[in-house]
């Protein structure tokens, strides 16, 4: 019985956000794209945190493949899709680069140094003005899909979508072991046969790509990038409030968390627009004081008490 | 203060690298001495949580921040020169760290350390959010006539009043010293820091030191954010980047190192103000801070092949 | 046949010998007593062989190869595991799937065979209720998952630190016997660090004694158990 429903439970969900264009106006949808953009980035900092890597710069990575795709369009002349993919496989390489030197560091030595290089592509983005437009940014001369607003959400959907996939790929694979005996035990992971800086090497590239593919779609959603948009520490934060309220380390925890932030953002901007955010970061403390694994994680709580 | 056979070929290098910065252009090492003062005496008390509570406080620069808005509102309302609203507004700290520590941190140190650096990056946003609520990004500027005395050495004329930041970083260090090493207090603290399951066995209050500490750095930490306000224009997220420098510092020294925190805010003082001297590379000097420390820790990690 | 053979190792932390020249060897089938008072370096010493540390100097060979600088998880894959004196074992994963971890790991294998052969092992090992949380489980259970843990590496060399601390005379016996079983139906190499002299008396071939880093002694328990200068290192006593 279980195993139907976990099955049908996901897919009528999709259907269900697939057919929203179809009787939703043009203003729902813009909200559905951003709820889509913080969902995917909540996710991809749960990945990595399922290692328990605390990562503080997933704007690096975001604004990073923002900016390569859009540069890639406009200096190279490359069509979108292939723009967007190569500007993920460059974030990717990047992050491979870096991962190489940054992942023989824990805990609060990444956690500040992820910090420390989101920080440092702004600046270099900022003021290498020749190349990338410097602080005013660049525009593409045309949006995709000719800023047709049904096909902006589709995409947008097709791309957090891909984004769950790996998100349960890491789940159901062998990974979920490596990653949480990583987490909770280190030292007998290594004993054990788990390589730890392979895995987290892996880990980092993996997500460090789908940041930079969330970037650049939405790069060519909205047609410009400018640093301080791309780079804006909201990537950071939101994510990171959706992923603690919805619950971390699974999938459904950051789906959940992005679609009762991403809907309640909208209404908050609107009644406090100076300071908003303030209350993303109490929701950061509540969370991580009283409810640590976030509302799914009370669910599935809940759920292997009945059990027994 | 440690001095053995190692660091002597470095104290080397560094005489005739701040030679040779002086020789090129001699105000580029003065603001560089004045940079490191600030910056050190910013991370020391971060360094003071780090080696005795053990925990990364990423709000360290929001508490700058804080206590900066703070100077600014008390001086303004009282007609007070900030230098006297200091101390009201370390009456205001304590108060404010000892409630942060006892409703929030406290809770989370037996938690794993994510947790505890979640949560302190939680604390700086909403720090951050509140003064934008309270007193929107519009900068504010104390202009205070004392603080634009200059001497002129042949040449060179420069700003004096910045080096009352190395001052304070000197004084700090040594009165911390004194603190951690002579008082009876303090030497608890040490134990508690190196060996807390330890310290409880022998009858130290564990927790009491916990509070005590936490709450002084972020007295510490509101003292440097008045002095901070006095020099410079103040934004609600004017604190971030100093929580990065300072744990940069705090990293590259090693827990527990306070001299070496000296050392290194030389370093990094004299490197950023040499960047900021270069024509057209002044937007780059900040990122001379994290690529120092992400190269020295990255070494260090090396060094030590942990996996 | 596999044979760990060490030689003159060597862990040094910064002023502190930890393990001072240690030349030793075992094989195959061997059980092989590690003692030695308090702080001797016994630890260290497993730490040093499993790689969590790399030695100062000296080298460590198994099974014909020089492992001195392989990572710990190289180790294991070649098939040396240990159990750990304070044990942690994962929170977040169930009794099954601590087990499962070696077998996914260290031997490489898919989901589904790692946790057929866990199940199996557990089987052996008297556990059941495997989907329990590792919070829930006895001292006793907790031991015993520890070790199937370890022998989930499908090792050759397996160091066992302390397992019967805490366990009544009754479970002693119960473990006393399935160590020795395991060794003989796997044909394993085992170490043993014991501090209760019953328990190496029953179950060692051998014995080696670790004083502050030092082999000072080595031989059957009998034998060495009368050497007056491991008599006095567990004594104290004038140096």
């Amino acid at each position: 019985m279980k195993k139907i429903t976990s099955g049908i439970f996901p897919i009528s969900l999709v259907l269900l956000a697939a057919s929203l264009p179809l009787f939703l106006g043009a203003y729902p949808q813009a909200v559905a794209r951003s709820v889509f953009t913080y969902m995917a980035l909540a996710l991809t900092w749960d990945i990595l945190l399922r290692s328990g890597q605390v990562s503080f710069g997933i704007v690096g990575f975001y604004g990073l493949g923002s900016y390569a795709a859009i540069l890639l369009a406009v200096r190279a002349g490359m069509p979108p899709a292939v723009a967007i993919i190569a500007a993920s496989l460059f974030a990717a390489l990047i992050a491979f680069a870096l991962g190489f030197l940054v992942l023989r560091l824990r805990a609060m030595y990444f956690s500040i140094t992820t910090l420390a290089l989101a920080e440092i592509f702004k600046v270099i983005i900022h003021n290498w003005n020749s190349f990338t437009g410097g602080p005013e940014g660049i525009v593409l001369p045309q949006v995709v899909f000719n800023g047709d607003s049904r096909a902006l959400y589709w995409l947008s959907l097709g791309m957090v979508l891909v984004v769950v996939a790996v998100s349960v790929f890491f789940e159901k694979s062998r990974l979920h072991y490596s990653l949480t005996a990583i987490r909770n035990n280190e030292i007998a992971a290594r004993t054990s046969g788990v390589d730890i800086f392979a895995n987290l090497l892996i880990t980092f590239t993996v997500t460090s790509l789908l940041q930079g593919l969330i970037g650049g779609v939405q790069v060519f959603s909205y047609g410009f990038a400018m640093p301080d948009s791309a780079f804006d520490g909201n990537y950071t934060l939101l994510p990171l409030a959706i992923a603690l309220l919805g619950g971390i380390h699974s999938t459904w925890g950051p789906i959940i968390g992005a679609i009762l932030l991403g809907v309640a953002s909208e209404y908050l901007k609107l009644k406090i627009p100076y300071g908003h955010l303030l209350v993303y970061g109490l929701i950061i403390i509540l969370v991580i004081l009283f409810i640590p694994n976030g509302i799914y994680g009370l669910v599935r709580k809940g759920r292997s008490k009945r059990n027994g | 203060m440690r001095l053995n056979r190692k660091v002597i070929p470095w104290i080397v290098i560094g005489v005739a690298a701040a030679a040779a910065i002086a020789a090129w252009k001699p105000t580029a090492l003065i603001y560089g001495v004045q940079r490191a003062g600030l910056y050190a005496a910013i991370a020391i008390p971060m360094a003071l949580v780090l080696g005795i509570v053990h925990i990364v406080n990423l709000s360290h620069g929001e508490t700058l921040m804080v206590a900066a808005y703070a100077t600014y509102t008390i001086a303004q309302a009282l007609g007070l020169d900030p230098w006297l609203a200091l101390v009201p507004v370390m009456a205001v700290m304590a108060i404010l760290g000892y409630l942060i520590f006892q409703l929030t941190i406290k809770h989370t140190l037996k938690a794993p350390e994510l947790n505890q650096l979640i949560l302190t990056f939680g604390i700086a946003i909403t720090l951050t959010q509140l003064v934008t609520l309270l007193y929107t990004t519009q900068t504010r500027k104390m202009h205070l006539s004392y603080v634009s005395a200059s001497l002129s050495i042949g040449e060179t004329s420069f700003g004096v009043y910045d080096f009352v930041f190395v001052a304070m970083a000197i004084a700090m260090a040594v009165a911390l010293n004194v603190f951690l090493t002579k008082t009876r207090f303090g030497k608890a603290a040490v134990a508690v820091g190196q060996n807390p399951r330890g310290a409880a066995i022998v009858g130290i209050d564990v927790q009491k030191v916990y509070v005590v500490i936490f709450t002084l750095s972020v007295i510490l930490t509101g003292i440097m954010g008045s002095l901070f306000m006095t020099r410079q224009s103040i934004f609600p997220s004017v604190g971030g980047p100093y929580t990065m420098k300072c744990f940069s510092l705090v990293a590259m020294a090693g827990i527990g190192n306070i001299s070496g925190i000296l050392y290194g805010s030389l370093v990094l003082g004299l490197a950023e103000a040499v960047i900021n001297g270069i024509k057209g590379m002044s937007g780059w000097s900040n990122i001379v801070f994290f690529l120092l420390i992400i190269g020295v820790i990255g070494v260090r990690a090396f060094k030590e092949r942990k996996i | 046949m596999a044979e760990l053979i060490t030689k003159k190792l060597t862990k040094q932390f910064g002023g502190l010998v930890a393990v001072n020249d240690v030349s030793f060897s075992i094989k195959s089938g061997e059980i092989l007593g590690i003692i030695g008072p308090n702080g001797a370096g016994k630890t260290t010493f497993i730490n040093l062989i499993s790689g969590i540390y790399l030695p100062t100097s000296g080298s460590i060979e198994f099974d014909g190869v020089d492992i001195s600088q392989k990572p710990a998880h190289e180790r294991a894959r070649m098939g040396i595991a240990r159990t750990y004196q304070l044990i942690h074992p994962m929170e977040n994963l169930d009794l099954l799937e601590n087990v499962m971890i070696g077998f996914l790991f260290a031997q490489k294998q898919s989901i589904a065979k790692a946790r057929a052969n866990a199940e199996a092992l557990c089987g052996t090992m008297g556990l059941a209720n495997l989907h329990r949380p590792v919070s829930k489980l006895t001292m006793l259970e907790t031991k015993k998952m520890e070790i199937a843990h370890a022998l989930a590496n499908g090792p050759k060399l397996l160091f066992l630190d302390e397992v019967m601390a805490g366990l009544n005379s009754d479970e002693t016996k119960d473990m006393i016997a399935t160590v020795k079983q395991l060794a003989k139906e796997r044909n394993l190499a085992v170490g043993v660090v014991e501090h209760v002299m019953g328990v190496i008396r029953e179950l060692t071939d051998r014995v080696i004694v670790l004083e502050s880093g030092e082999l000072i002694a080595e031989g059957p328990y009998s034998v060495v158990s009368k050497n007056p200068r491991v008599v006095q290192a567990y004594l104290g006593g004038a140096a």
